[in-house]
């Protein structure tokens, strides 16, 4: 009995590893190998997760749709509209440079924030969109939930070796000669706004997607889910601590902060029922200290990034 | 509707709320301007200055505008130890890491202040206070108190960055490092120093908000994004700038409400910066770009 | 993807090390917004429900004498949060039952992907979204607050009995005071009431007089707002105070807090009602009021009452239930039908002996009676309060 509790709660973890590890994929495409500082990556996760949303579910009043399409038309949709949202944002804001364009996209996720959770006729405002049909919904608790983790499993591994791919490729040497030395990129008759863009683009639909897949899990979304804290500044821990410019790094950042978060509950679970409020409040003070701790000792992050290309220096 | 109720309901709160968020803003551009990072403690940082006076008030029992330099002192110095304990040892490393330091030290703080303090709305001083009339011009003590204050502050900080020594190595920090460091700036010296300055700013940003409304734990931190528009909006590095954009942010917000829905005016400053960047990429007063 | 793995094994094997729970002790989540936007409302949630399990305790534990243990959990206000503290309350603690999350958004999260699967019945306090009733819930999902369109609904109406017939609405911008505010609105221009301005709010600004003149312009004399009023309505009451916006002030449940009062003083508050549900026995929230009084908590502090109920509820089904998790929702109904012995707040030891010599019971909690609907829906009797000698007193009872 004890140990299947532990496994169902080891798969939970496992699913939202990988919801979060498709964010900071696709944050490492725009930060680790492309030096955009995106703050907004909330309201790509928004986007993604009311497109879908809006896509799959049957009919409903005072709001648009639902269509009642099938589960991966709303996959799709989400990651088409997350990019299609992000290419004007993207031609816009582009040209500020590393802080500019982090207050400028957290102007954009915020108003988009309030977008949805305003407008009655577009996402139900701030009832959220319910009713979202979950793939492998009907199993039983234990199976569904295995069913989701290898589905979502899946995505992230597609969605890994595909970055991975992008990344060996000359695209992805040019991208990181753009970021380190923009002047001599340009200089090579490199295109360097587009291809920023190109990045911001392909990193958005990532989060997009990432969003479409949190809100089936949950069968619904609400503007809760995509406040800045746990949408866009918890995924740039993750990926800061992991090592930014490593898609491992990135994943195993996901992993080992979640594991933080969440695992920080049950440590101060053991301090006696009279504070069990105060508890909470010292277990985020536990997080925040056990972040500066990995900062610390791996301030390059837990998986740096790969010396590529240098022949005849080894990795350190 | 006439001009003496634009001014009055509009106008006047505007101007008040813009100096709170002038006095985050100066901070959060210092430390753009000299250790060029953004410092996502800063609204948590105001926070515990405020319940820092809240204590003394309530524990020490001073009059109210006593704790304000008391409140400023202890949180200059708290800053100053944050710095020494989870800044400082990453200053050579990128600056991503250091801002993500800071938001674990925004969650630490927090946390701090909910233990301490407890999570109940609390005020410095209990009951209502009514506006008097001034010409037509409805204000309350506190709120005269509040634009004062911040006027006061930032020329003191003007006055400091532009005469004495300690200012021009603060302000050749800012234009050129390694110039600076080259002509002998002392950069510990320089950094201690701006922690002082930050932390003291943020404590009366905090205090000031407490004052006019009510001291809550999540206070600060819902005050953070609009600082960091008010910041750029200004002009990164510059200090008038940033109290320039305080009080447009503080202004726009209020008087939005006139065009837009209300559920909206949370949004106005993020508008204003976007409209801004697009014309002038640099900020209101040119600032650098980083 | 190994280093996933290993992290995962290592979080296991943590797990096991920690989670050694004593097999007799019966188990129950309380899930809360401790942090997040609603940290100034959660402890007190969170202290009733204590106050119900320790109540139960003191009477004679549960079921065999065994001991109710609460298992307190932070949800956040976030689904993100709630999914991880419910998956943890279930899987890792072994609860039966789950009283809370506070949000609407965590309740729907945490009851589709944990709870509903897992077979674990939910009671929310105080998740007042309607989109709760519509979940397909297999009869697991419960709230003692009433869905909002009640409580809307009837402070419209108490407002025209007493002669208000021009309001202006200052709503805070989520699912609690837009619900609230749009049943309201309904309800008060289908009697001919006239709203004389209608705006939301986001919580957490500095100022809100922009927003409190807009809504003035209208005319009307009365504010109603539905906001928290340890939150941003304690701000927009005090501002609307301060500067002469209107003379009268009507609050739903969430504005009878003991924030206004004790920050604004009583003085300035005699012009201020609130509505909050009651029991059809008042006498149930006397009860409960004296109990928390005792255990130094605050009656006045907001949704206390239906989080105390909800808590209580749980205990009595559980009990009821011999203690096995698949009949706890089929037992939470017929302890809570309108049939049956009445049990007031605290009265665990009646409960118990009658349960066991097989009588029927009826709660009737400090918040209401919690006849249950089909939808675990509890419809609402309300009273409107006024601030008397520095705490709340009813006022009318409202229909």
């Amino acid at each position: 009995m004890e140990w299947i509790g532990l496994l169902n709660y080891a798969v939970f973890m496992a699913i939202f590893i990988c919801i979060y590890g498709l964010l900071a994929l696709g944050l490492n495409i725009q930060w680790g190998f492309s030096g955009l500082f995106n703050a907004g990556i909330a309201g790509f996760f928004a986007v993604g997760a009311y497109t879908s949303a809006i896509l799959t579910t049957p009919e409903a009043d005072g709001r648009i749709g639902g269509f009642d399409m099938p589960v991966p038309v709303g996959w799709a949709g989400a990651m088409l509209l997350a990019a299609a949202i992000a290419w004007p944002i993207g031609k816009i804001c582009l040209r500020f440079r590393s802080d500019y364009l982090a207050i400028a996209s957290i102007g954009v996720a915020e108003i988009i924030r309030l977008v949805i959770k305003s407008e009655d006729w577009l996402t139900n405002s701030a009832r959220g969109v319910t009713n979202i049909p979950r793939p492998f919904g009907d199993l039983p608790y234990a199976q569904s939930q295995l069913a989701y983790l290898a589905l979502v499993g899946g995505v992230l591994f597609v969605a890994y070796l595909l970055v991975e791919r992008q990344i060996a490729a000359p695209w992805g040497r040019m991208m990181r000669a753009i970021r380190d030395n923009e002047l001599a990129a340009r200089a090579m008759g490199k295109d360097v706004p587009f291809r920023r863009l190109e990045a911001f683009v392909f990193g958005a639909a990532l989060m997009g997607l990432g969003g479409a897949l949190f809100a089936h899990l949950n069968r619904a979304i609400t503007p809760e889910a995509i406040d800045p804290m746990v949408a866009t500044f918890l995924v740039w821990i993750m990926l800061i601590l992991g090592g930014s410019g490593n898609n491992r790094g990135a994943i195993l950042g996901v992993a080992v902060v979640w594991v933080i978060w969440s695992f920080s509950e049950i440590l101060t679970d053991q301090f006696p029922p009279e504070i069990a409020i105060k508890a909470k409040y010292i277990r985020i003070f536990l997080i925040g200290l056990m972040l500066q701790l990995v900062l610390r000792f791996r301030p390059e992050g837990i998986l740096p990034e790969p010396q590529r290309g240098v022949s005849g220096k080894k990795d350190s | 509707m006439d001009f003496m109720e634009l001014l009055n309901f509009y106008i006047v709160p505007g101007l008040v709320l813009g100096s709170i968020y002038a006095l985050g803003a100066v901070g959060i551009t210092l430390v753009f301007a000299i250790l060029r990072y953004a410092h996502l403690a800063h609204g948590d940082i105001a926070t515990l200055g405020a319940f820092i006076a809240f204590a003394a008030v309530t524990l020490l029992g001073l009059p109210v505008y006593a704790a304000l330099p008391v409140a400023m002192v202890v949180t200059a110095f708290a800053a100053v130890g944050i710095d020494r304990l989870f800044y400082d040892y990453l200053r050579e490393r990128p600056r991503i890491v250091t801002v993500m330091a800071s938001l674990g030290v925004a969650l630490m703080v927090r946390s701090v202040v909910q233990v301490i303090w407890g999570v109940d709305a609390e005020s410095y001083i209990r009951g209502i206070a009514r506006p008097e009339n001034w010409w037509g011009i409805r204000l309350k003590d506190r709120e005269i108190v509040t634009i004062l204050s911040m006027i006061g502050l930032v020329l003191a900080l003007q006055l400091f960055l532009m005469k004495t020594k300690w200012g021009k190595a603060m302000r050749a920090m800012s234009d050129n490092p390694n110039l600076a460091l080259l002509s002998g700036v002392d950069n510990g010296k320089v950094v201690f120093l701006t922690w002082l300055i930050v932390g003291g700013l943020c404590a009366a940003s905090g205090f000031f908000l407490g004052l006019n409304t009510e001291l809550k734990s999540m206070m600060g931190w819902q005050m953070l994004l609009p600082m960091f528009a008010a910041a750029i909006l200004g002009g990164v590095g510059r200090i008038e700038g940033a109290v320039l954009g305080g009080l447009i942010v503080g202004v726009a917000e209020e008087v939005s409400v006139i065009f837009l829905p209300s559920e909206y005016k949370a949004a106005t400053a993020f508008a204003i910066l976007l409209l801004m960047l697009l014309v002038r990429p640099t900020g209101l007063l040119r600032g650098k770009v980083l | 993807m190994k280093n996933v793995r290993l992290a995962l094994a290592g979080a296991l094997l943590g797990a096991t090390a920690l989670a050694a729970p004593a097999q007799a002790d019966v188990k129950i989540g309380l899930l809360g917004g401790v942090s997040g936007p609603i940290a100034a409302m959660a402890p007190a949630m969170i202290d009733s429900a204590q106050l119900a399990i320790q109540q139960v305790n003191d009477q004679g534990g549960i079921l065999n004498g065994e001991k109710l243990v609460p298992v307190v959990g932070d949800s956040a206000c976030n689904p993100q949060n709630a999914t991880d503290a419910a998956t943890k309350a279930v899987n890792i603690e072994g609860v039966i039952a789950i009283v809370g999350p506070h949000c609407s958004g965590a309740v729907l999260a945490a009851a589709n992907s944990v709870a509903v699967p897992a077979g674990v019945v939910i009671i929310t306090p105080s998740g007042t979204s309607p989109e709760i009733s519509k979940l397909d819930d297999k009869d697991l999902v419960f709230r003692t607050v009433p869905s909002d369109d009640f409580q809307g609904r009837a402070l419209a109406r108490t407002l025209l009995e007493r002669g208000t017939n021009k309001v202006a609405v200052a709503y805070l911008n989520n699912d609690y005071g837009k619900g609230l505010a749009e049943a309201f609105k309904v309800e008060f221009e289908d009697k001919g009431g006239e709203i004389a301005g209608f705006a939301a709010h986001e919580e957490g600004k500095a100022s809100y007089r922009s927003d409190l003149a807009e809504l003035a312009d209208g005319g009307a004399d009365t504010l109603v707002i539905f906001d928290y009023g340890d939150g941003a309505g304690l701000t927009m009451l005090r501002q609307a105070l301060e500067n002469g916006f209107f003379e009268n002030f009507v609050g739903g449940d969430g504005m009878k807090s003991d924030a206004p009062i004790k920050e604004l003083g009583a003085e300035n508050l005699t012009t201020f009602t609130a509505s909050s549900p009651v029991g059809a026995q008042s006498e149930a929230l006397e009860v409960f009021n004296e109990a928390f009084k005792g255990v130094g908590g605050d009656p006045d502090a907001i949704f206390v009452t239906t989080s105390y109920d909800a808590a209580f509820l749980a205990a009595l089904a559980i009990e009821k239930a011999g203690g096995d998790k698949a009949k706890v929702a089929e037992a939470l109904r017929s302890v809570s039908d309108g049939k049956g012995e009445t049990i007031l707040p605290g009265e665990w030891q009646k409960a118990k002996e009658l349960i066991a010599a097989g009588t029927d019971i009826d709660y009737k909690g400090a918040a209401g009676d919690h006849d249950f609907d089909e939808l675990g829906d509890v419809p609402g009797v309300y009273a409107l309060f006024k601030v008397q000698d520095g705490a709340f007193v009813v006022d009318t009872e409202m229909k």
